[in-house]
């Protein structure tokens, strides 16, 4: 059974006009169909405004699709939305707490709204080293990163099937975002789900198995991040002595420029080929630069315009 | 009925609640003591002054009456005031509140229901209504007996008295829900339920000192209450049926549209 499984699942804003305004819609996601399998972790990667938060509103039953349909866990979203919370936990962009309670009484009060054992919580909140002193203060006086990590622990506390994240690491410093990675390493070696939303392509390149990527509410690419990078070209620079290896016609490169005793291609695909081809050759530096997650974005949203080699629209790598 | 919802309800508005009780109790106490004291005085005085004497039919007519004057404690813009803050504050904040913030988003992605989330906050609002409406009606009748006229107004007519307040704040604050659930940020949830019951407080005002204009109370929700009525000759059936009529409707309009609104991300 599928964790998520969408099928042209569309969202259009309508607002009512007034005598001096007419009425508009906005299409915030058009067709949107892709499955999230069992015990994966996947990436789902847009910029802002791109429908990322919209699929996830759609997904937990705060919005209501215009049409299409899904099902989280098997249950329907437009039908069965109170069974989905039960089985998911859920970390929302920019989460508010109620700022009079303390951190414990928050994971408390959420824990009982779950009506589940919190299971996790004292484990997370190790990890996300909240001391007790930390969980007794009123969360009007915690930092972002604070509440990011009461966040974290909410989500999971009560170990759900499937957590959906909504930009998870924001505000987080990089040592807690290494603790986030493991968190999730930890589910889903139990078997769990984790669906996350990100713009930071660092992160879904480490953590995640598949990626979907959406673009104006469209998806434009749903696939596997290994396989991804692997069909990525890359840049190889060599440094030889002697006699200059020929590479014409190995498979996957391409660009071969040669200056002095330095050679620079691109390589596309296994490797295994190019280091073939040099057997035999004096080499004293090699380079392979590592395919990255973010050429293949930009690669998706390059025929928008103002997108440069640098960014994107709303992009960190 | 979410039980962890309720009790946090409960527990975030408890110092409010005490607040305006404290507030609700200072009326109970002056207004009956006010007549014991100054009652006779002030009426010989004000009768001298046909201006005056116009002004003393406000909130039910015949001020210098015990019945009159607890009627005015009713009615009194403090006392509205007060019970406004439970009736249109809170039903804005519960739910228009807490969507612009943020927390609603992070409560309804548990398992409870918008119709369970609904439910559980008013019965959480009518809990408040109905212990202010009950603090303001035990301080008075205590407050009479206490300045020795216990044997003029009957104990059920208090009681009569307490549902009529009641009804007449549940009617605001379904309003003032239905008014939350259709919006997206506290200001409009407010606003609207205020400025209604500002019109309605402006047309009872305005009926009952100006002869001329005394037809504006019948369409005043707070000619509904006549509380020197109840506690005269008890509880009208028709004014109990139109604020039961009122607060369904709105109850229904809130309980039909809130599952049905879309929550986009707060801003």
């Amino acid at each position: 059974m599928a964790a998520i499984l969408s099928q042209a699942l569309t969202k259009t804003y309508r607002s009512r006009g007034t005598p001096l305004h007419r009425d508009t819609a906005v299409r915030a996601l058009t067709d949107l169909s892709l499955e999230v399998h069992e015990g994966e972790v996947f990436g789902f990667l847009g910029p802002n405004g791109s429908g990322k938060s919209t699929t996830i509103r759609l997904l937990l039953g705060f919005l209501h699709a215009t049409s299409g349909r899904a099902q989280v866990l098997g249950h329907d979203i437009a039908t069965e939305s109170e069974e989905i919370r039960r089985r998911t936990g859920y970390l929302p962009g920019g989460i508010a707490f109620h700022d009079s309670m303390t951190g414990d009484e928050q994971l408390r009060y959420l824990a009982a709204l779950d009506g589940q054992p919190a299971t996790l919580r004292d484990e997370l909140i190790d990890r996300m080293q909240l001391s007790q002193r930390d969980l007794g203060r009123q969360i009007r006086d915690y930092s972002r990163g604070m509440r990011q990590k009461i966040g974290i622990v909410q989500a999971f506390q009560n170990d759900p099937e499937l957590a959906i994240l909504d930009e998870p690491t924001e505000g987080l410093d990089p040592l807690m975002q290494r603790s986030f990675y493991d968190i999730l390493g930890d589910r889903k070696r139990n078997g769990r789900t984790i669906f996350f939303s990100s713009h930071i392509l660092s992160e879904v390149e480490r953590v995640c198995d598949r990626v979907a990527i959406v673009r104006a509410g469209e998806l434009v690419a749903l696939t596997d991040v290994a396989g991804l990078l692997s069909r990525r070209r890359r840049r190889v620079e060599l440094r030889f002595s002697g006699e200059a290896p020929t590479l014409d016609g190995v498979p996957g490169i391409s660009e071969v420029q040669l200056r002095d005793d330095v050679l620079a291609c691109q390589l596309e695909g296994d490797p295994g080929p190019l280091l073939a081809a040099l057997q035999g050759v004096a080499i004293s530096d090699l380079l392979i630069e590592p395919a990255r997650l973010e050429e293949a974005f930009m690669e998706y949203y390059a025929a928008d315009a103002g997108v440069d080699a640098s960014g994107g629209p709303g992009i960190q790598a | 009925m979410n039980l962890p919802l309720f009790r946090r309800t409960i527990a975030a508005n408890a110092v409010r609640v005490v607040v305006i009780a404290l507030g609700l109790m200072l009326m109970g106490i002056v207004m009956p003591l006010m007549y014991a004291t100054f009652g006779k005085d002030l009426d010989s005085f004000v009768q001298t002054i046909p201006l005056f004497a116009q002004f003393s039919n406000f909130g039910g007519g015949d001020l210098f009456t015990l019945t009159g004057m607890v009627a005015m404690g009713f009615a009194h813009p403090f006392t509205l005031l007060l019970m406004g803050i439970m009736a249109v504050v809170f039903p804005a904040l519960a739910i228009a509140g807490e969507r612009e913030k943020g927390t609603l988003e992070v409560t309804l992605s548990r398992p409870i229901s918008r119709h369970g989330l609904y439910a559980t906050l008013f019965v959480a609002g009518l809990l408040f209504i109905m212990s202010l409406a009950a603090v303001l009606v035990a301080t008075i009748s205590l407050s009479i007996a206490a300045v020795g006229f216990a044997d003029a107004v009957s104990l059920a007519r208090f009681a009569q008295l307490w549902v009529a307040d009641v009804l007449l704040f549940v009617a605001i604050m379904s309003l003032a829900f239905a008014a939350s659930v259709e919006s997206d940020r506290a200001g409009p949830a407010i606003g609207i339920p205020a400025v209604f019951v500002l019109l309605n407080y402006l047309a009872f005002a305005i009926g009952s000192i100006w002869p001329d204009a005394s037809w504006l109370q019948d369409y005043s929700m707070f000619d509904l209450l006549k509380a020197k009525n109840v506690l005269d000759g008890g509880l009208a059936p028709g004014d109990v049926a139109v604020m039961v009529l009122f607060a369904s409707v709105f109850i229904g309009i809130g309980w039909y549209r809130f599952p049905r609104r879309d929550l986009p991300a707060p801003a």
